[in-house]
């Protein structure tokens, strides 16, 4: 891994809301094509930690460089360097006014980057990357959780970013809909995508991840592979955490 | 009653048309002035929170007619007597301002809460394509806020219709007016005012039902 590239580095992040500390002191490097996995209980931050990426929540100190642009410098284009980040949240959020197709083509049409032609072409073969390239023409409300998720999934690959950020992608949706999407999310992977995924999905994390980040109470209590940190943890909270959840 | 119809009929529908003038002319206006002052006080910045929550609460704390009144007769004195002796303001435009002013006010509320009634998952979502915050609020904020604003607006318009009477005040011959100056002429006062009322009646219902139909159009799309 030595020769690759560092997609993501944050150094000594804290962020507050207002009194309470979510984020206290974390250092990390992404490097590129790595899936990185971030465990541990609700309420440590992981969230918020993959939120301060692209800056949906301000870091209230230290420094985040994404691809060379320090996101935290209020000089950067947050802009810009969002188009190389795709999101991919628990609720999906989806444009309910716009049909699949829309959704996706949305960002690439509204900031240039392609035109109308190009972006429905990317659009069909994105949907048919995740499956969904039948429902082109539907409505959000018309289509099951697993799919909206899958939808989202195509629209944050739009505007072809180096990077994506998983927040929960899995956790609104019903079981039986939870494969389809780490499905995706697994071909994704396998591409050499660079991931950062917060998740309860412990199969997932096991079979997909490089790098197994365990936080708790705003720290990084313990990362490594995932062998070493769900097979073989050290720390008591790691341990507690998994018994609770394996 | 006939014989008002038939005598003052031109003059009525005249004045009817000079009502619905200056309705027009007061939304379009407090439009643009509501959409302002909304996205002032939905923003972040304290500043324009604090010109937004002071405008709001300025005009709707005072009575139309005090502002008609203050627009009409107040402004243009304190314009005189700061050397500009040819300052006028007719009552076309006094009326127009002093409306725009009290309808753009209720707007900007029923804007804002139609703005914060979209779920943030939206703004984040649009934010994270790399959309600047203008961008993702023309594009997916407001048109979604819109749907669940026409009611009220159209609830406003027709109340902005309605407050159009109290501007005879100030001496523009809209319908009311010309209807006391039918009154006066004719002491006819049960059936002038019997059919001004029905006149504004009927606007304001068709009005409505055209809304309704906005309304049900739009919902249909969802």
């Amino acid at each position: 891994m030595a020769d690759k590239k560092i997609k993501v580095h944050v150094e000594n992040l804290k962020k507050s809301f207002g009194k309470l500390e979510v984020l206290k002191d974390i250092s990390m490097d992404i490097q590129e094509g790595e899936v990185v996995v971030l465990l541990g209980p609700s309420g440590s931050g992981k969230s918020t930690f993959l939120r301060c990426l692209n800056q949906l929540e301000t870091a209230t100190a230290g420094t985040i460089v994404v691809d060379g642009a320090d996101v935290t410098d209020k000089h950067t284009d947050i802009n810009k360097v969002r188009e190389n980040i795709g999101m991919v949240f628990q609720h999906f959020n989806l444009f309910p006014h716009k049909t699949v197709l829309g959704n996706i083509m949305l960002a690439p049409v509204e900031l240039k980057k392609m035109t109308k032609e190009q972006a429905t072409e990317t659009g069909m073969s994105l949907l048919k990357r995740v499956g969904m390239e039948t429902k082109a023409d539907t409505y959000p409300s018309q289509i099951s959780g697993g799919q909206k998720q899958r939808v989202a999934i195509a629209r944050a690959l739009a505007m072809n970013p180096d990077i994506m950020l998983f927040d929960e992608p899995t956790s609104a949706l019903d079981p039986e809909m939870v494969g389809e999407v780490l499905a995706v999310m697994k071909k994704l992977a396998a591409d050499g995508m660079t991931m950062v995924v917060v998740t309860h999905e412990i199969g997932f994390a096991r079979e997909v991840a490089d790098r197994i980040v365990f936080m708790d109470a705003g720290y990084i209590v313990e990362q490594g592979t995932p062998e070493e940190v769900i097979d073989h943890p050290k720390e008591e909270r790691t341990i507690d955490f998994l018994n609770k959840v394996l | 009653m006939l014989v008002i119809i038939e005598k003052y009929s031109s003059m009525l529908l005249g004045a009817l048309g000079k009502t619905i003038l200056l309705t027009l002319l007061s939304l379009i206006f407090a439009m643009v002035v509501g959409m302002i002052f909304a996205l002032m006080n939905v923003g972040k910045n304290r500043f324009f929170n604090c010109i937004g929550t002071i405008y709001v609460d300025a005009v709707r704390g005072v009575p139309l007619i005090v502002l008609a009144y203050f627009i009409f007769f107040g402004v243009p004195q304190g314009i005189k007597s700061l050397g500009f002796q040819d300052f006028r303001l007719t009552a076309l435009q006094a009326g127009t301002i002093a409306l725009a002013m009290n309808c753009g006010a209720y707007m900007a509320e029923i804007i804002r809460a139609g703005i914060e009634s979209v779920d943030k998952g939206q703004m984040e979502a649009s934010r994270s394509l790399g959309l600047s915050y203008g961008k993702s609020m023309r594009k997916v904020v407001l048109p979604q806020a819109i749907r669940t604003m026409i009611p009220s607006i159209i609830n406003q318009f027709i109340i902005t219709l309605k407050d159009t009477s109290i501007l005879s005040v100030i001496g523009f011959p809209e319908l009311t007016n010309i209807g006391k100056t039918i009154s006066g002429n004719t002491f006819k006062s049960l059936q002038t005012w019997a059919i001004v009322g029905v006149m504004y009646m009927v606007v304001i219902i068709t009005l409505s039902r055209i809304a309704k139909r906005i309304e049900r159009r739009m919902n249909r799309g969802r």
